[in-house]
């Protein structure tokens, strides 16, 4: 059954006021179309989580839409901090988030145990930290600390996750959400398994025979799958593998811009309020840099061996 | 205190001082900046069988430019392998496979303790941080750490507002006490005036050595505790000729490197 409509339908069918929402992406293969649309629609009382947040999330929390961030990280890396979650925290603006701390190595691995179906996970960071001490809104099921039962000694245990949602941006699917990725993975492949529903966002609509030539790529398997969406140039200033290098002009545009309140609101109507789709986003972005600046960004071929699976 | 003007610029010193550090057949986990370049550099020089990776997934990257995030596009063409996180932090990390690990922060105390995540108050943060990342279980799990940090009372620290990651907490044995593994623990503090290295007894920094164009009593006005010499405190060597070459031809010809006198790192 094909799961194939537009980013729109997608959003408006599986993200809801108050859900949990996983969103993948390393700099590599941010789902911000998706992003942009959630602003669009204004679906707020979000809980998100990803390790090593960037400029997508405090686009959220900026936009006013996140309640709650289950988090490792946010900067904007070369660019500098993320403004939108440093004024969340620091002045309460648009609103105060509640934050609970984890790292990249316990989130990541809580984000496994919830796609593996397990409680808990023990993990060997966080001991002798303030990272301990702090706990908001999971409260004393943060963590727990208890007495190994095979070796005694003192082990950290962290709860798994399971969103509600994910959304990841691939290189291809097929239409029935066969999700296929190269290139750095963060946590994407554990985040959109611990979801109940996986939308998925992709640079190219594949057959399903095309999956099945190089099948080792795919992360998600179609069941686990409720939408897919063709977005080329979805990940968009961040980048695909084999698609499109990060814009660096534009990342650039958005810390500039979200300094400032006004600033940020000028940015959001401009690039998100004022836009359609991805497509209307295209146009307006080569109007506004012009044709060349958009076809500098794509990558340039380099294809791998084949690869065989005959037997 | 040299009069003459030195013929390379303190973030290549820097970059240099991190590479020594680095023993050929070390498993490295590398950010970005310094770091690595600094394990580049060893790579290059005495280190050849050195693996670098970063946290995002990548091991053994053929970079063509200097990457500017851990996600960067030019680290996947050419790695000798990528996966995720769970695979670098959980796989490498976690089961006690990295050697060295570098680490920077907004502020650094002298057990070298890090802080990434606020200053201020948590709950009424005067400065909010990016938090821990990745660096919290490379402080805790990686055989020895490598800390790059600015030289002055306020990056420097008697104690941090907030313990992000771990150097060696309270002192002598508080490592043991939480179960890291044994022998780990930062092993120097890179300055853009010192190197400092920890007390085997009391695992409180002292100065090991200062760099050419700096002196001993900057370099004590400077750090917000009293700091301990070393007897054999010495100038830090300069970088070589071939350290140098390395820096300038093959790692980064276009001169990335001197963003860092921009943040202060002179």
């Amino acid at each position: 059954m094909s799961k194939v409509m537009t980013l729109k339908d997608a959003v408006a069918s599986f993200v809801h006021p108050g859900d949990f929402l996983f969103i993948g992406g390393y700099v590599c293969r941010t789902p911000f179309a998706a992003i942009h649309e959630i602003i669009r629609q204004n679906i707020g009382e979000l809980t998100i989580v990803r390790s090593n947040a960037a400029d997508d999330f405090d686009m959220l929390i900026g936009a006013g839409l996140v309640k709650r961030f289950i988090s490792t990280f946010l900067s904007l890396g070369i660019y500098g901090l993320g403004r939108c979650y440093r004024r969340s925290l620091e002045k309460g603006i648009p609103h105060k988030i509640e934050v609970e701390e984890y790292t990249n190595l316990s989130l990541p691995m809580m984000l496994q145990a919830g796609a593996m179906g397990m409680p808990f996970v023990p993990v060997r960071d966080m001991l002798g930290t303030d990272l301990l001490n702090v706990k908001s809104f999971m409260g004393d099921n943060k963590y727990k600390i208890i007495d190994s039962p095979f070796d005694g000694k003192p082990t950290l245990l962290v709860p798994a996750l399971n969103p509600d949602v994910a959304i990841i941006h691939v290189q291809q699917a097929d239409a029935e959400g066969n999700a296929q990725i190269w290139g750095i993975g963060g946590d994407c492949q554990a985040g959109a398994n611990a979801a109940r529903k996986v939308i998925v966002t992709c640079e190219r609509i594949v057959d399903r025979e095309v999956i099945g030539q190089d099948p080792s790529r795919t992360i998600v398997p179609s069941f686990k799958t409720v939408a897919v969406v063709e977005e080329p140039f979805g990940a968009h200033p961040g980048y695909t593998p084999g698609f499109y290098d990060v814009d660096f002009a534009m990342g650039y545009l958005y810390q500039q811009a979200s300094n400032t309140e006004d600033g940020l609101a000028a940015f959001l109507k401009e690039w998100v309020y004022d836009i359609e789709d991805r497509a209307d986003y295209l146009h307006h972005y080569i109007e506004r840099f012009g044709y060349k600046s958009f076809r500098n960004l794509a990558a340039a071929y380099d294809y791998s061996y084949p690869v065989s699976y005959a037997y | 205190m040299s009069t003459e003007k030195a013929d390379y610029s303190k973030p290549e010193l820097m970059a240099c001082c991190g590479a020594r550090e680095i023993e050929d057949g070390d498993v490295v986990i590398v950010g970005t900046g310094f770091p690595a370049m600094a394990a580049n550099i060893a790579k290059h020089i005495q280190a050849p069988h050195a693996v670098l990776m970063q946290e995002s997934g990548v091991i053994d990257a053929r970079p063509k430019r200097p990457a500017l995030s851990v996600g960067d596009p030019c680290l996947n063409p050419g790695a000798a392998m990528i996966g995720g996180l769970v695979e670098i932090m959980g796989m490498v990390l976690q089961a006690g496979l990295v050697d060295v690990g570098f680490l920077s922060g907004s502020q650094v105390d002298r057990f070298g303790n890090i802080n990434t995540t606020v200053i201020g108050d948590y709950d009424h943060p005067r400065s909010r941080l990016p938090g821990s990342g990745g660096a919290n279980p490379i402080g805790s799990l990686a055989r020895k750490t490598l800390i790059i940090a600015l030289h002055d009372k306020r990056r420097l620290a008697d104690k941090v507002d907030f313990v992000t990651t771990p150097g060696y907490l309270s002192g002598a044995g508080d490592r043991e006490r939480w179960g890291f593994p044994e022998n780990s623990g930062p092993a120097a503090i890179i300055t853009n005036k010192a190197i400092l290295r920890f007390d085997d007894e009391t695992k409180e920094a002292f100065l090991d050595a200062y760099h050419p164009d700096c002196t001993v009593e900057e370099i004590v006005a400077n750090t917000p505790w009293e700091l301990k010499i070393s007897p054999t405190v010495h100038p830090t060597p300069p970088p070589t000729q071939d350290e140098l070459r390395v820096i300038r031809e093959v790692l980064d010809p276009h001169g990335m490197i001197s963003v860092y006198e921009k943040k202060g790192y002179v």
